[in-house]
Order: structure tokens, then C-alpha cells, then sequence
């Protein structure tokens, strides 16, 4: 049996999330002993003009070209998977849509921004069907594999329904609210198992929030630790911007 | 009390006797990670050890059910092989308070009851525990007194109690005889230290008085009038539903079962991993229908399973006082403030029966 052939596209995005494949060190090995990565611009120059068997897509849909090109890329793969934050949520890219489009398009381009016409943010799934998400910014590389296995075993993955507080409890680590730092954990969806915070940082939400999340609930923890509700907000919207558009 | 049960310790020899115990197994206990908070952690030496010490943020029971445990290994290559697996070491964990004995008793009923739990009871007897009796609160959430696991009873290996000059040592078991006769640094206790730690238990009835307004055996008749009460809905706004209180807990034993193949895609394991009541995917089944899906019905079925179902089952109280759960929680949910709450509501309404 010939090996599934994989490729990566990148839309708007830093492509820090491939370059997390790409640095995904020994377990690579064994990784291209099962797939067969036909397209990866960023690590290799071949193109492939058939059929793929996974797509992988990282970066959100920003305008009418990246629409066009992510219909053809979905026609041709048989699986489409939306790879990191902006693919799978938006991801800061997001923050655009708080804005007219005009305003930003005149940001960037000054008067000249009538040559760059611009679309509101979305993100993948918005746009085409998408089969699996894996969330993060960058991308958490167990979970990438774990993702990539429930691929090629034929079944889903479910990217988990609880915050990050439960990955982060059992790693004991000491909760950044005990060290006087706002954390984003309580709200955000799990499955990175509390990478930043069992590296000493806090969490920025980046995951985007966890399904159901007590909103209202939270805003009451942060008045106990006189942080103003709109930090919240922006907290929030940095990554969930594109939420609004499901 | 049996004098030959008791040995004394001078106190500046502890790190010794702690650094005597590496040698013969893993030795747990537990070390400070700042900001009031500690763990239970691997150590290689007694300086690394925090003697005094609030509840660690995950209970030893981490020990006894881990976090995600292997339980079956599978090979898929022409026909499907399957293995049981049981994984296990020998530890020695140090420091454990009465609270947290409290806890390993109630696993040890539940996991014990049909369906044994074989690799929780194999596990189990490969642990040697060393308690530490606190003579005093470790901070305001303790409700140690009230389900009465403030005082050393059962559930240890060896008890350390620290008296005036001595810590004397409550030998428990073989297990923990063993561990005295390898050292030569252990007196025998005299009558004179013996009532030392009878008056130090008669004055701790005096420092650890019941912390909820109501005594356990009301408990039953308490919670059956309560199914429906406000106090449920109040933590409906409250509780973020993150899963802390049921994560630190040390009576806490529900699990998922989750499988993982390698990278061959040809073997691969089945595991268990800690779950919990509070989060949105326990209670959901097929079709998306939600048993719990209010928090307050959430918050309401952990309190049930501390203080109500157990009774029935297994005529024990399945909350150990430890205050974990109270101390962990971001939105503040104090089990000791629920529980005095629902008493004052039930209280109103009984009166308002009566007038």
C-alpha cells in the first residue's frame, strides 16, 4: 500500500506552525515512515499537481485570492485539516475585524489600499469544510501527532471540552492567580497540557475558549483580583475575534 | 496504647532518618514550589523536604491511581494480541497527613468494592506511607475535625507526632517495623512520653473544634432535604467548571479510558486518565443529550458524592477535610461556607413548616 501523500498550505500566518512540524525532531523519523509529504513550501521546493490525501492548512482567509485557492486545495484533498490558530480559529488575525475594512486597508497600504482589497477575517472552516482542528499558537507537536494518527487510523479526534485549569492542575503547577498574573486557563480549551504554564508562562488563550465557558463567572473571579473587566475583553478577543462569523 | 508500638526520634536526627529511607525505595514528600504551595515529588535528599506543610496541590492519591495509567497493550499485526499491563513501584511516601490517610481509606473502599480494581490493589501494597500528625490547623479551609480525620486511627505504616523534645513514632505495621529496624537511630519510648502524647491529643480536642455547625450524622438528613435548594443555584453563576476542586480532591477516583497506537499504527495502549464531574464532556452521551449540563447540577452531584451517596454505600463520609477543593477554586466556592449555607436554609424551612 503506498503511503498517504500529505501537504501544507499557508494562508495568513507566521507559518510558525509548520515550522513546528518541521522541528518536531526524532519522532519525524517515524512520521515519514507512514506518510509521504508531497507539498511543504517551507521546507522543500517539489509541488505536486494530483490528488492529496491530507491537506494540511495553516493561516486564516483574508481575501478574495485566499478564498479561491483554499476552494481549489479542499476539491483536491480528500482530508483537510486546519493547522494552529489562525486556521482553526481566526487567530489574531481576527483583531482585524474589529475595524472597518477601510480603515485597515488605509493602516497598511496608505491611499494605494484600493489595490489591495481586503475580506473580514475567517478562519478555515469558515470558509470550506474543515475534518480536524488542531488548535494552539504555535501548534502543541504531541497533539499534532495524535491528530495525525487519528488521521491515518480513520477516526476522529476530539479536541478536548474542558479549560486548560485541568491539564494545568494535574502537571501541580502553582496557579498564576497565587502568583498575582491573570491567566487565561479557566476559559480556554485544553489539549496543549498547559504547555506555557508548566513553563512558567501564563496562558494567553491562544487555544480559543473552551465550549460553554462561564464568562460571566470569570468576570466576578477577575473583580476579586481587581482586574478590570475589559481586560478581559481584549483578552478574549485577541484570538476569538473571528467567533463572531460562525 | 502498647509501649512496644512507640519509638521516640530526637528531632535533629529527622533529616537523617529521612535520608535513610532513599536507599530502600522511591521516597515521595512533600517539597515547596513557593507561594505557599507544595507537592508530593521525588526526593534525593531530606533538605529538600518541607516538614511543615499545607495540603499539597494533588493529594498522594496520585500515587495510588495515577494521573494516566497504562492498563492494556495492544499489537495489530496479522491477528490482534492483547496484554494486560499493571505498572507499579516500590515508594515510600513521606509526610502524609491524617487527611490525606483519610483519603487513601476511602479509594481503598471504593477500589476494593466489586469490581476490584486489581492493579489499584497491587499498587497499593507496594506503597509505604509514613504519616505526620499535625498538631495544629494548616490554615482556615481545614474541616479536618468534622469528618474526623484530624487524629491518627488506621491507614499508615509508621506515625510521626511531634512532642516537646522528641517526635515519637507510631509503629503500624511490618511494613513500617521493617523500616525502624534498618537504623539504629530510634529509642524506645518511656511512659513519661507516652502521656506527653495523651495530653498533646486531649489538647488538640481543644484546638480542632468542628468547623461545620452541624455534626456528620445529620448529614444524611441534611442533604435529603437539600436536592432542591438555592445554594445549587447560586453556584450556577459561580463555578467556572474547571475541574480544580475535583482534580485536588483526595476521594476523587472517576476516569476516562482512552487508547493511543504508536507511530507504526500497529500497537499501542489503552489508558486511564483522571476525569471529572465538573466538565462539560462527563456527563454526555450519545446523541448529545446531557445529564448535568447546569454547573449548579454539577456542583451538586460532587457535593452528594462527598456527603450523601457514600453514606449509603459504604457508611463513610467521602470528604476528608483537607479544604483542597475550597483553597484551589478561583471562583472561591468554600465547601465549608456550602455546607453552612444549605444548613441555614434548611433550618429556615423547617421553621417555616412548623409556624
Amino acid at each position: 500500500m503506498s503511503k498517504p501523500k500529505v501537504a501544507f498550505f499557508d494562508f495568513a500566518c507566521c507559518e510558525g506552525c509548520q515550522l513546528q512540524v518541521a522541528n518536531i525532531g526524532e519522532p519525524l523519523i517515524d512520521l515519514l515512515d507512514i506518510v509521504q509529504v508531497v507539498e511543504f513550501r517551507e521546507v522543500m521546493s517539489e509541488k505536486w499537481d494530483g490528488e492529496f490525501d491530507v491537506s494540511f492548512i495553516e493561516g486564516s482567509i483574508t481575501d478574495e485570492h485566499a478564498v479561491e485557492r483554499i476552494k481549489k486545495i479542499r476539491e483536491r484533498s480528500k482530508i483537510l485539516v486546519a493547522l494552529g490558530s489562525c486556521a482553526t480559529i481566526g487567530g489574531v488575525n481576527g483583531m482585524k475585524n474589529s475595524f472597518p475594512l477601510e480603515e485597515v486597508g488605509k493602516y497598511v497600504y496608505g491611499e494605494s489600499y484600493k489595490f489591495f482589497p481586503t475580506l473580514q477575517t475567517k478562519a478555515v472552516h469558515q470558509v470550506v469544510p474543515v475534518d480536524y482542528f488542531i488548535n494552539g499558537c504555535p501548534i502543541y507537536q504531541p497533539e499534532f501527532i495524535t491528530v495525525l494518527k487519528c488521521i491515518l487510523q480513520g477516526i476522529p479526534y476530539y479536541v478536548p471540552e474542558y479549560p486548560v485549569c485541568v491539564e494545568c492542575k494535574l502537571n501541580e503547577n502553582v496557579c498564576m492567580y497565587d502568583r498575582g498574573l491573570t491567566c487565561m486557563g479557566p476559559v480556554t480549551k485544553a489539549g496543549c497540557n498547559s504547555w506555557c504554564i508548566n513553563n512558567g508562562n501564563i496562558c494567553y488563550g491562544c487555544r480559543g475558549l473552551t465550549i460553554n465557558p462561564n464568562t460571566e463567572g470569570f468576570k466576578e473571579v477577575l473583580k476579586k483580583y481587581n482586574i478590570p473587566e475589559d481586560f478581559l475583553i481584549k483578552k478574549i478577543e485577541m484570538y476569538n475575534k473571528c467567533k463572531e462569523l460562525d | 496504647m502498647k509501649i512496644e508500638q512507640y519509638k521516640l526520634l530526637e528531632k535533629s536526627l529527622l533529616k537523617d532518618f529521612i535520608n535513610s529511607l532513599i536507599p530502600i525505595a522511591n521516597v515521595y514528600a512533600p517539597v515547596s514550589k513557593g507561594f505557599n504551595n507544595y507537592v508530593f515529588q521525588n526526593i534525593k535528599s531530606a533538605d529538600e523536604v518541607s516538614i511543615k506543610y499545607i495540603p499539597t496541590i494533588i493529594p498522594p492519591k496520585k500515587f495510588f491511581l495515577p494521573k494516566k495509567e497504562n492498563i492494556l497493550q495492544f499489537f495489530i499485526e496479522d491477528e490482534l494480541k492483547v496484554e494486560p499491563v499493571t505498572e507499579y513501584e516500590n515508594l515510600i511516601i513521606f509526610g502524609v497527613h491524617t487527611c490525606d490517610i483519610a483519603g487513601i481509606k476511602c479509594l481503598n473502599m471504593v477500589l476494593s468494592d466489586k469490581p476490584k480494581d486489581t492493579a489499584y490493589l497491587i499498587r497499593k501494597k507496594h506503597v509505604t506511607i509514613i504519616g505526620i500528625e499535625c498538631n495544629d490547623y494548616c490554615d482556615e479551609y481545614a474541616s479536618c475535625s468534622f469528618v474526623g480525620a484530624h487524629m491518627p486511627t488506621t491507614g499508615y505504616d509508621l506515625m510521626f507526632t511531634e512532642l516537646s523534645e522528641y517526635f515519637i513514632v507510631h509503629i503500624h505495621s511490618s511494613k513500617g517495623m521493617d523500616i525502624i529496624e534498618k537504623t539504629d537511630i530510634f529509642k524506645d519510648a518511656s511512659i513519661a512520653q507516652l502521656e506527653e502524647l495523651k495530653i498533646l491529643r486531649n489538647n488538640k480536642m481543644k484546638i480542632f473544634n468542628n468547623e461545620i455547625p452541624t455534626e456528620r450524622r445529620y448529614l444524611p438528613d441534611l442533604f435529603d432535604r437539600s436536592f432542591n435548594a438555592n445554594v445549587w443555584k447560586e453556584l450556577e453563576q459561580k463555578c467556572l467548571s474547571c475541574g480544580n476542586c475535583t482534580a485536588v480532591c483526595p476521594t476523587c477516583y472517576c476516569f476516562d479510558i482512552k487508547e493511543e497506537v504508536d507511530l507504526t499504527l500497529k500497537a499501542g495502549e489503552r489508558y486511564r486518565v483522571w476525569f471529572s464531574c465538573q466538565l462539560d464532556p462527563f456527563a454526555k452521551v450519545a446523541g448529545g443529550h446531557d445529564f448535568r449540563k447546569e454547573r449548579s447540577a454539577r456542583q451538586r452531584h460532587r457535593f452528594y458524592r462527598k456527603f450523601r451517596y457514600h453514606i449509603d454505600r459504604y457508611g463513610m463520609v467521602f470528604c476528608t477535610g483537607c479544604g483542597r477543593c475550597s483553597r484551589t477554586c478561583m471562583a472561591k466556592i468554600n465547601l465549608k461556607e456550602v455546607l453552612t449555607s444549605l444548613i441555614r436554609e434548611s433550618e429556615a424551612k423547617i421553621w417555616r413548616k412548623w409556624l
